[in-house]
């Protein structure tokens, strides 16, 4: 007899749970708040296309586009805005109908892609989101250092440009740590999961 | 209907509650941790409860939601725990008449599956429920050959657990 069929026997005559609940403790537990990860994924993903939109907001002001004016970068400002919000609705609606995709009754590879896939739409949109300020950032800064390129010189110029790159670098390396966090922290288990079921698909 | 749907769900689930348990006994090591699973997973069925079409037994389509939210949903109680103040399974088990040695073995088996990750958990779990390979493999995701495989491998891992 195989060694794990004896611990089976024993798996088999185990006592039933000792604290069983009542229908109307299941009742409550079934009525109580969800504390998944799902959910945790949802909040923080709303969270950020909220965040995300605010701080744009707030740089949206009179005393921008007066120097945006000056710049002569109005129109593309216009323009870029357009594009902007359009992405932004394509983005929102896609992780809407990933996380309503999610379903508990998947089986557990599916399960989990999905949520990988919807927590995915969030990360393609902050990269989106920091691609488009590196832009703006390199863009602004092209525009005025040649409407006042005499006023400055030519050796400022690049000291100027080395600052601001050193400057975003840092700003996106910054945020990049964060995310490694707060996702590390909430998708470690899943990813490791995932990973073990994959790993069998493609070792045999 | 809503409250017939309700007490269907109340009396299946109660009558299978102790799926539930075992599962929680595997994937959590303490007391907390074992009720906070339970209720997630409760929510969970509940809230599926009426895409539970019965043209699978209720276990059956319970088992693949109990573990879905083990393994994918449910994140780890941030409540600091210690582990030192659990003892296998010590505190479920109370005054059954009950075999000596196959109380024993009980605890060490459960010990043993804790050292097991998530995936191997599910299917050590599967195979002591005697489930057929065909349900392992379409709970999980995986084709039947692999999942074949991978459950040799858990138990290879598992016996040298249990008989290093």
């Amino acid at each position: 007899m195989d060694l794990l069929d004896n611990y089976k026997k024993a798996w088999k005559n185990q006592p039933e749970e000792a604290s069983k609940r009542s229908t109307i403790e299941i009742y409550k537990l079934a009525h109580s708040r969800s504390a998944s990860i799902v959910k945790w994924i949802f909040i923080i993903g709303i969270l950020e296309f909220l965040i995300l939109n605010t701080l744009s907001f707030f740089m949206d002001n009179d005393k921008t586009n007066e120097e945006l004016n000056t710049l002569g970068l109005e129109s593309f400002i216009f323009y870029f805005s357009f594009v902007y919000y359009g992405v932004l609705a394509y983005f929102l609606i896609l992780f809407y109908l990933n996380y309503k995709r999610i379903s508990v009754i998947d089986n557990t590879r599916v399960l989990m892609k999905k949520i990988l896939v919807t927590r995915k739409t969030v990360k393609q949109y902050v990269i989106f989101n920091l691609v488009i300020t590196a832009l703006i950032v390199l863009i602004v800064t092209i525009t005025t250092l040649q409407n006042e390129f005499d006023i400055v010189g030519g050796t400022n110029i690049i000291l100027i440009i080395l600052i601001i790159l050193v400057l975003l670098v840092l700003t996106l390396g910054i945020m990049w740590l964060f995310y490694q966090l707060l996702y590390g922290f909430l998708l470690k288990k899943l990813n490791i999961n995932y990973k073990e079921l994959a790993k069998l698909d493609t070792n045999s | 209907m809503q409250k017939d749907l309700e007490n269907k769900f109340l009396l299946d689930f109660e009558a299978n509650q102790n799926i539930v348990h075992k599962i929680c006994r595997i994937y959590t090591t303490n007391k907390d941790a074992h009720n906070d699973l339970f209720q997630e997973i409760t929510i969970q069925v509940w809230k599926n409860y009426l895409k539970f079409r019965g043209d699978s037994k209720f276990s059956t389509w319970m088992y693949r939601v109990a573990l879905n939210t083990a393994i994918s949903l449910y994140r780890k109680s941030t409540r600091k725990v210690k582990t030192q103040d659990f003892s296998a399974i010590a505190y479920k088990i109370e005054s059954t008449p009950y075999e000596d040695t196959e109380e024993i073995q009980l605890k060490a088996l459960y010990a043993a599956i804790h050292r097991l990750n998530d995936i191997e958990k599910a299917l050590i779990f599967l195979y002591l429920e005697d489930k057929p390979y065909k349900e392992i493999s379409e709970t999980l995701g995986i084709t039947n050959v692999n999942a074949r495989v991978k459950m040799n491998r858990a138990k290879e891992k598992l016996k040298n657990i249990l008989n290093p």
